[in-house]
Formats: C-alpha cells, structure tokens, sequence
C-alpha cells in the first residue's frame, strides 16, 4: 500500500512540476521562451506566419463566461436584448434537456470547459475541441463565400479575412439546437455571428462576438472574452457519451441561474 | 477554488494544476451543494470514462445493512491534469468521500474530496462550487 501510494505522489509531484511550468524535454514546437526560474518572464509577442499574418495556432484555455451564462461576457451593466418569446423558452428550458447535458456540440459561441487547439493553415483554420464533444470548426481563410443556401448545422458555416492584425470571422448556416450556455439562452437559424480575435501577446487571446440574431434577439449584441495558452498542455480524449449517467439525475433548472424557480426533487428515478 | 485545492494539498506538500473545474451539465441542477454528504465504504467499482469518472462504494450501517453509492468525480482529463492516475483508486481500496448529495435521492453523490487508506485527502476535481 505505501509503495502505491508513494506513486500515487511522484505521479502527482510531475504534474505539479507542469503546473509550475518546468520545462520538459519534450516541449511542444510553438512553446514560447519561457523563464526556468519561479518568476514568471513576460510573455513573448505573438507569432506570426510566413506571411506575416498573426498566428493563433496553440493550446487555449476556455473562458467559463461563455459556459454558464452569456450575460457574463457581456460589458457591464448590460443586459441580453431578448424577444419575448426567447425569454419564455429561456426560463421554460430544463437542464436535463440542455444539448451539452447530452453531449451533444456547443456550438458557437458556447464554450466547454475543457481547452481547445487551434490549427491555422494558410487556407483553413481549425479549432480542435477537447470536449464537450471531440469535434472541430472549420474556419476558411481561402477568400470564398458563404453557399447561397447553407444546411443548417452545430457549428455552422465560418469564412475569415484580416482586418490588420484581427482575424474577422463571418459564420451563418447555424441550426437551432444548440443552446448558448447552461442558462438555456436561444437563437434561431437567422443567427449571424461576428467573432475578431486578436492575440497580443504570445499567451493571450482576445475575442470579441458579436451576435445578430433578429429571429430572437431585439438588436445585435457583443460578448467579450479570452483565453491564456497553455503551455506543455496538450489535448486529450474525451469521449463524452461513453458513460453519460447525468441526464436522469438532472431536476430542474441550475438554481443560480436567473430563470430559475424553486424546483421539487422528483423522487429519483432508481 | 485554487485556495481551496492548495489547503486539500497542504498535507502532502503538493502543488496542483488549477485548470477551471466544470462540468459538461449544470451540477447544482443534478447535486445539491447544501446536502453535504460524508460515506466511508469500500470501492466495489472504478470507471475511469468520459463524461465522468465514477466509482462505487459499498457503505455498511451500523445495522449490517450494504448499500452501494455511485460516486462521480472529474473527468479522467481533468482528474489526470490534477495528479490521479487510473489506477490512483483500487478496488477493495476503504475510503472516506466528501461530497455533495444527487437531488433527485438516488445513492448517488459528487465527490468534493477523497481520503485514501493512508489517510491522506486528495482533491476530486469535482465542478461543486464553480458554477
């Protein structure tokens, strides 16, 4: 028992030893120079491509304001412009039936609480999702259109252009599956999303999105966030309908969201 | 959170990795952070899976009578990105479980912290308190 459990603590020593950002021999190839002491240096500039547009590739973390309710990505003081009818399905929507509760995709601009990788090409960008589900958005940078007529989908359709060092992606072609955050926010299959992102430093990350839904929404409104890189961190597995027992288990509404009313045990379903 | 992890660690001398802990559903629409739960029982069953990694203890009352709780924990990324291992939990292993009562009554419960047979507690990565 005392041999496991001395390796129980070496195992975790090592992963103390990343979180404290020691170097490891096998550092991944976009890793900034990084200090080796306990000061934390500085973060380097961003990178930049061949052709000298910014890089975002790298390893983020996600932003929970864009997990639990939207309205915290908003610039103080604001408020969600919603339709009557949005609202009313906001406060009528049930956890148990939210998508991601389902392991089903965030889409945008959702995010789970899991870190992502973006991969840019000169031709495509791809944000690789750890979870809630492992899939990918695809962004292109190719110069082309929107189809005429896009199947509505999770992750819609996204085509980007630089606007100076911001990376102006357009996205449309969205279902109406997907709810925007824990809270059960909506929007309806003429959402337009508008996200820039800037990276002004090698670790940071900076978006703002900017969504026009006038299916549901009364005016456009903007979210604001960002997430820090994460240094000798790399994705893993998540394979979230492997084992998803949550969803019979869930009653009622999160009692701190702000359409909640007190909900009544419903006994249990074993 | 992070102060709460370092007080979990202090003991062991350990730092942890402090990547934000939540889940893919809302936990306090499925725990209830209020009911705090304390189980000492043996482990009967480990599933190291996605969304979350649950094991199972049986709890014997002061009468003699078993009952099998389904204790959920992290993901194994998270629970990995914070030291455990699959194996960091045997079966057989007796343990204590700190957590968080399932509302709709099942013997379930979301682990908030976990002490090993060396007495040692360890942070269960649970998304209890981040939401």
């Amino acid at each position: 028992m005392k041999k496991r459990f001395t390796r129980r603590i070496l195992a975790a020593l090592a992963v103390a030893g990343i979180a404290a950002g020691a170097s490891l021999s096998a550092a991944s190839q976009e890793a900034a120079p990084r200090a080796k002491s306990a000061e934390k240096a500085p973060p380097g500039p961003a990178p930049r491509t061949a052709d000298r547009k910014i890089d975002f590739s790298g390893i983020w973390s996600a932003d929970r304001n864009f997990t639990f309710d939207i309205h915290d990505a908003l610039k103080k003081g604001e408020a969600l412009p919603l339709q009557p009818w949005a609202e009313k399905i906001a406060r009528e929507r049930l956890s148990k039936d939210d998508p991601e509760a389902l392991c089903l995709p965030t889409g945008v601009p959702r995010q789970a609480p899991y870190p992502w990788r973006i991969v840019q090409t000169g031709t495509h960008m791809f944000f690789l999702f750890e979870g809630n589900i492992h899939s990918y958005r695809q962004i292109f940078l190719d110069g082309r259109k929107h189809p005429e007529d896009p199947d509505p989908t999770w992750y819609g359709h996204s085509v980007a252009g630089w606007d100076g060092d911001t990376l102006v992606v357009d996205s449309v072609g969205f279902n109406e599956k997907f709810w925007f955050d824990f809270a059960g926010h909506p929007h309806s299959q003429q959402l337009h999303v508008i996200e820039r992102y800037s990276r002004p430093d090698f670790d940071r990350l900076d978006y703002e999105i900017t969504i026009d839904d006038p299916g549901a929404y009364t005016r456009p409104f903007t979210l604001h966030g960002h997430s820090t890189y994460q240094h000798n961190e790399e994705l893993m597995e998540y394979i979230c309908n492997e084992n998803n027992q949550d969803v019979p288990h869930i009653v009622g509404k999160d009692p701190r969201n702000r359409y909640s009313k007190p909900q009544k045990p419903s006994g249990g379903s074993r | 959170m992070k102060a709460h992890m370092a007080v979990l660690f202090a003991g062991a001398g350990l730092l942890v990795w402090t990547m934000p802990v939540l889940a893919h559903h809302s936990f306090a629409a499925e725990y209830d952070a209020d009911k705090a739960i304390v189980l000492k029982g043996v482990v009967t069953r480990i599933e190291w899976m996605n969304p979350h990694a649950r094991f199972y203890i049986d709890v014997t009352d002061d009468g003699g009578r078993v009952t099998n709780w389904n204790l959920e924990l992290a993901s194994p990324n998270v629970l990995t990105r914070n030291g455990w291992k699959r194996t960091s939990l045997q079966i057989g292993d007796p343990v204590t479980v700190h957590g968080s009562l399932a509302k709709d009554g099942s013997k379930m419960a979301n682990a908030r912290t976990v002490v090993l047979p060396d007495g040692r507690t360890v942070f269960a990565a649970s998304s209890s308190g981040n939401q």
